[in-house]
């Protein structure tokens, strides 16, 4: 099951992965909420792996327990028993990924009473930095994130696109060499998205994290991503995984690329039927309300 | 500057009405020939508060030390307590009906048995304080440290925080609006609570003073307690708005 994630895995993932394991690999994982009758599979049989250094992007329709699989993935909610979370190769117990994964949630989760630097710096003072070397740190990084002359001011004084920002910085301040990022550019609107996913990229290339990056957006998906998963409507399995071979540093015209068109083609059509089952699969229940 | 031309000009509305008031009360008390037990004029009452200064500032004293006191030490008290029961959520389950109940009967109602166990002196007084805002405190708090979302939550667990450094980074900075409101009513409710309880059985405090000045048919020196306890009062409001931008400066 694994070795058939590997040789999906993009170039870099293929000739890495012969000495180094995988630096995230995910064995049979299953989320089951409740118990017979009334049980609800959130998560079914998801085998994934990703290799140190990949941007993998994870696409599927809403409600496919994308952000269950997050959550299990950083250590909040334990996979059922049948499965297993390797980081490294090593097996992690229950709560043992709490603080080895550098999360970002899909809302900013800004405190209102912290400055943006003291935000930012929230991770480094969990793991019990103190607040005059944290600050130290994230102020270097304040020009590369579009947010200088920004420090002092408070999370309400910013733009969406600002607070997700500071939101990522916080999240890239915690040095994990994995990073989960769900849905972080959702809420903005196209054209801070756009120059938000370019950004993105250069600083990845640039800091060198493996990245597992969750949207329901196809384009950005594969503007990013090394590898695009797609996920099935609930409960959510990984349906296909498709290499990204465009070339980088990508940049705006990748997106009109007839290669781009090509792959975005294949995806929409796998991405679409999962989408109509959940819509489909709401029917019916509703039906079988009305019915009854 | 423009604090300062906003603060003049809702203070200015509230001085002219205040005056206003004070002057028509003084005109009516003359114009009508109001006998003064009935209801003295606001120059009667400023004139006794300076007569009788040497009283009435020893009982606003021992008031001002009861409340004081009452409401630092309930203050701790209920903040302590709230942070028990959300660090044990079973506790928490047992415990608020009860507080809930407790809260429902004024607590002014305890007064007797709180004299009979803490004599008349200004333990009693400062037990009731005590007692008065540790419970709204609890309650406001409790509501506060448990509002933060479980994303939130989640987000701190994820960078590896323990149960503590979720109360100290998130719970207790989002509990501080609601803290700040329990202050508040809290510091009304003691305030009433030890003057009670001063008129009901005690050797000192503006309450005594004015039940001896009713006992004696004394009413401008009713009136003159009266009005230093508002006074008192609205100083240590003024003395909580002033905290309130402290706890709560993000806003």
């Amino acid at each position: 099951m694994s070795s058939e994630g590997i040789q999906n895995g993009g170039m870099a993932a293929r000739s890495k992965a012969s000495v180094i394991p995988p630096h995230l690999q995910l064995v049979n994982v299953w989320k089951r909420f409740g118990s017979e009758p009334n049980r609800t599979v959130a998560v079914s049989n998801v085998d994934l792996s990703i290799a140190p250094g990949e941007f993998v992007t994870l696409i599927g329709p809403s409600g496919c327990g994308k952000s269950t699989l997050f959550n299990m993935i950083a250590g909040l909610l334990p996979p059922d028993s049948d499965g297993s979370i390797l980081l490294s190769g090593q097996p992690q117990p229950d709560g043992a990924l709490l603080g080895k994964i550098a999360f970002m949630p899909q809302k900013d989760l800004l405190f209102p009473w912290r400055t943006v630097l003291d935000n930012a710096t929230l991770a480094l003072e969990v793991e019990g930095m103190s607040r005059r070397k944290a600050r130290a740190k994230a102020e270097s990084l304040f020009p590369e994130f579009g947010l200088m002359g920004f420090e002092r001011h408070y999370p309400h004084e910013l733009s969406g696109g600002m607070r997700q920002r500071v939101a990522l910085m916080r999240t890239f301040l915690f040095e994990r060499d994995l990073i989960l990022l769900d849905e972080p550019f959702g809420a903005l609107d196209a054209l801070t998205r756009a120059m938000m996913q370019r950004w993105l990229l250069d600083i990845w290339e640039r800091h060198k994290r493996t990245v597992l990056f969750i949207t329901h957006d196809i384009d950005e998906a594969i503007f990013l991503g090394d590898k695009v998963m797609v996920m099935t409507a609930r409960p959510g399995t990984i349906k296909q995984t498709e290499t990204i071979a465009l070339p980088r540093p990508r940049d705006a015209s990748v997106i009109t690329s007839p290669d781009f068109m090509e792959i975005k083609r294949r995806l929409l059509a796998s991405v679409e039927e999962e989408s109509m089952k959940t819509f489909a699969l709401s029917r019916d229940a509703a039906d079988r309300k009305t019915m009854s | 500057m423009a604090i300062r031309l906003n603060g003049l000009r809702t203070a200015l509305p509230v001085g002219l009405a205040l005056a206003g008031l004070l002057l028509a009360w003084e005109a009516a008390v003359r114009l009508f020939g109001v006998p003064a037990f009935v209801l003295p004029g606001p120059s009667g009452i400023l004139v006794t508060i300076a007569e009788k200064s040497n009283i009435l500032s020893a009982g606003l004293l021992v008031t001002l030390t009861e409340v004081a006191g009452g409401f630092a030490i309930g203050t701790f008290i209920g903040v302590a307590l709230a942070i028990v029961l959300v660090l044990v959520p079973p506790l928490e389950l047992m415990a608020i009906p009860l507080v809930i109940a407790i809260n429902s009967v004024p607590s002014v109602a305890f007064v007797p048995l709180v004299l009979l166990w803490f004599g008349l002196g200004m333990a009693s007084k400062i037990a009731l304080a005590a007692f008065a805002v540790a419970i709204v405190v609890l309650l406001n708090t409790l509501q506060g440290l448990k509002r933060p979302e479980s994303e939130a939550i989640n987000l701190l667990r994820s960078f590896g925080a323990s149960r503590f450094g979720i109360l100290f980074r998130l719970r207790l900075p989002a509990a501080m609006p609601f803290l700040v409101t329990g202050l508040r009513v809290g510091l009304a409710r003691s305030t009433i609570v030890v003057i009670v309880a001063e008129m009901m059985g005690g050797y000192g405090g503006l309450g005594q003073v004015i039940y001896q000045a009713t006992a004696m048919m004394d009413s401008l020196t009713v009136w003159a307690g009266v009005v230093v306890a508002s006074m008192a009062s609205l100083g240590l409001y003024g003395l909580l708005v002033a905290l309130d931008r402290k706890l709560v400066w993000w806003r």
